[in-house]
């Protein structure tokens, strides 16, 4: 059963040029920023907002949030500080951070202190997430991405022990040595915030996460994959010995809901703002820097999913909006044409959590807010309500011969 | 062309992939950050007159990789011991390229022993006072071979190893070689905050190399690399690249073998 919906947005900085990014190939990481107005960033600011706070105001469980660097994608750069934010705003709900990039950290006692700050200031409130970043962001920080996995897998550990360890103690580790670790900045939460993993590439990431137990969030992938990610996890579960539940499982969604299939429609089409992309376009070894991705996993079929669809060289995107559709990682319609659609979304995956990434592009303030009265008022019960049957799931995959 | 040997030869705790060729005293060659793409024009001019050993380093081509070679002066560690386990006499003459040619000049600021001659070639290691060394991991592994020729269209090496359709094998190979690169020299990018500094007390011979039209080091940085070293020499090849020894072969080699039998 789905247990919590939560909404999402990037928070794209849509002010910039079509056009210029057309003619350069690229929209991120290399893009100038001369075409960045913080004019421009004050107002959009005001309207995500805005929002997030409606939404958590009205039905939704809470908001996620996440970070991205050089890139208009997402106004973002500092989840926490974003989060912090909400956290003063939002009177209800839970922020759900997805996440902090802890690669690109030297320091990640500072991530510690931060997101406990934001658990007291919010009474509470924080889901944890932690993401090793896309390619961009090893780029744009300069950490090397060879030490990436390294990195994310001892910043981790380093911000549980000073959450649940009691100071001061010593910490050497291969990317991280302090002599004393001693935060006085400690959660709320008990032992700490709930950490999730979201993700949609690596196998590594799948593995880790069920691991260590951690809800792992499948970012709006291609449905037929999805079997192939959760199945992996069980599997570790296993090995590890412990049974999934879907409290093990998150999934974002793109959601377009509107007063008739028509319109939700056509303002779907925002989520395909940048160059005919959601996240942009850029050559392949940007998303791909050295050690990046494991030689084995670039060849995996989510790999290919992924690479197919958000990361393009010149030459334009190379998934459609209909395709997006025929694929699932959007579903747009009426309350009743969304929540069949969702319906057969939580057949297959099973999630305990979903996350309505409901409004992107240049989708107007309006639109984005009856979005979200029809997703709080007729969706959102619907799917909770709704029960899972995946084997149902299962034969219409197999049906459609994936 | 005469014949020269590969094979994969167990030396300092690493599986090396070894080309060797000619005969005579040895000489060393250390290859740059694209790796070895083959047995080149220029080491078999060389093999007339020496015994050339092309190792590729720890990381690079099919030599394996110890857990500890993190960074150039580990490199330059493992070389010696290479060096002492394949029993090449010593001095013995080395050229670097590029990334080994900074190894080079590491081990020299150390010992004074190991080389008798050394020649960097389009040499890492040093900030250029003037320009930026071209940042190869936000291009891909082909606009980098591209960058590294002055006219990579009129180059017959270019065409021999690189001017083809690659396949998946070279993808792969040439993604490791990035791999081990960006281990090596992420940051800070291909320099050493102190090899300016330590350079002073090198006391090994040396020629410092450089193609005029080189797009991935700035040429200046020749000028950088004679004047730190007390006592070399400074070259600069014209119609060639970061790549002079496949550029300008010819040229290449009388320069090399001029300074090396002086």
């Amino acid at each position: 059963m789905v247990r919590e919906v939560y909404f999402f947005t990037e928070m794209g900085y849509t002010a910039y040029s079509q056009a210029e990014a057309r003619r350069y190939g690229y929209n991120n990481l290399m893009f100038p920023n001369e075409q960045f107005s913080p004019e421009r960033a004050q107002q959009l600011y005001a309207m995500y907002f805005d929002e997030l706070q409606y939404a958590s105001e009205t039905g939704f469980d809470g908001v996620m949030i996440n970070e991205h660097h050089n890139n208009p994608l997402s106004m973002m750069p500092s989840v926490n500080v974003i989060g912090a934010s909400v956290a003063q705003r939002n009177r209800k709900g839970k922020i759900v951070f997805l996440g902090n990039v802890l690669p690109i950290h030297d320091n990640p006692l500072r991530v510690a202190e931060e997101v406990a700050m934001i658990d007291i200031l919010s009474g509470g409130r924080v889901v944890c997430g932690f993401v090793r970043g896309l390619g961009q962001e090893s780029m744009a920080t300069n950490v090397n991405p060879m030490d990436n996995r390294e990195r994310f897998d001892e910043a981790h550990n380093v911000i549980v022990a000073a959450w649940t360890k009691p100071g001061p103690f010593r910490w050497e580790g291969r990317h991280f040595d302090y002599r004393i670790v001693n935060p006085w900045m400690k959660p709320l939460q008990k032992p700490h915030p709930p950490i999730w993993i979201p993700g949609v590439v690596s196998p590594e990431s799948v593995k880790w996460a069920a691991e260590h137990q951690y809800p792992y969030v499948a970012l709006a992938p291609p449905l037929s994959t999805i079997d192939e990610i959760f199945d992996y996890y069980d599997a570790v579960a296993a090995e590890v010995g412990y049974a999934t539940t879907p409290e093990h499982r998150g999934y974002v969604i793109r959601v377009s809901v509107a007063d008739t299939d028509e319109k939700a429609y056509e303002e779907g089409r925002h989520f395909f703002w940048q160059l005919g992309t959601t996240f942009g376009v850029a050559p392949r070894h940007w998303l791909q820097p050295p050690g990046y991705v494991t030689r084995a996993a670039r060849t995996s079929r989510r790999e290919m999913a992924r690479t197919g669809i958000n990361n393009v060289t010149p030459g334009g995107p190379a998934i459609g909006y209909d395709e997006a559709h025929a694929t699932h990682q959007i579903v747009s319609g009426t309350p009743d044409t969304v929540i069949k659609k969702l319906q057969h979304i939580i057949d297959v995956a099973d999630p305990a959590y979903m996350i309505f990434w409901g409004r992107e592009g240049l989708m107007a303030h309006d639109v984005a807010v009856r979005g979200i009265d029809l997703m709080t008022r007729d969706v959102i019960p619907a799917i909770k309500e709704y029960k899972a049957d995946r084997e149902k799931g299962r034969h219409s995959l197999a049906a459609a011969g994936r | 062309m005469a014949p020269f040997t590969e094979s994969l030869v167990e030396a300092a705790g690493v599986r090396v992939h070894l080309r060797r060729g000619g005969s005579g005293d040895p000489l060393l060659i250390l290859h740059g950050e694209l790796g070895v793409p083959g047995w080149l024009r220029a080491y078999e001019s060389l093999a007339q007159d020496y015994t050339v050993h092309v190792p590729s380093l720890p990381g690079f081509g099919q030599s394996s990789r110890p857990a500890y070679i993190l960074g150039v002066r580990d490199l330059a560690a493992w070389v010696t011991w290479l060096v002492r386990d394949q029993r090449l006499a010593c001095p013995l003459p080395v050229i670097g390229f590029s990334l080994g040619g900074w190894v080079a000049a590491e081990i020299a600021t150390v010992n004074a022993a190991l080389f008798s001659k050394m020649v960097l070639v389009g040499a890492a290691g040093l900030k250029p006072e003037e320009g930026e060394v071209w940042d190869y991991f936000i291009h891909s592994n082909r606009d980098a071979v591209a960058r590294a020729f002055h006219e990579p269209a009129r180059s017959e090496e270019y065409a021999r190893f690189f001017g083809k359709e690659w396949t998946p094998a070279d993808e792969l190979q040439a993604e490791q070689n990035r791999e081990m690169t960006a281990r090596l020299a992420w940051k800070p990018y291909m320099r050493s905050h102190t090899l300016a500094a330590l350079l002073g007390g090198v006391a090994t011979p040396t020629l410092v190399l450089w193609g005029r039209e080189d797009a991935i080091i700035p040429p200046g940085v020749c000028d950088q690399y004679a004047r730190a070293i007390p006592g070399a020499s400074a070259r600069v090849l014209e119609g060639a690249g970061h790549m002079p020894e496949m550029e300008q072969p010819d040229a290449f080699v009388r320069v090399v073998l001029d300074f090396l039998r002086a």
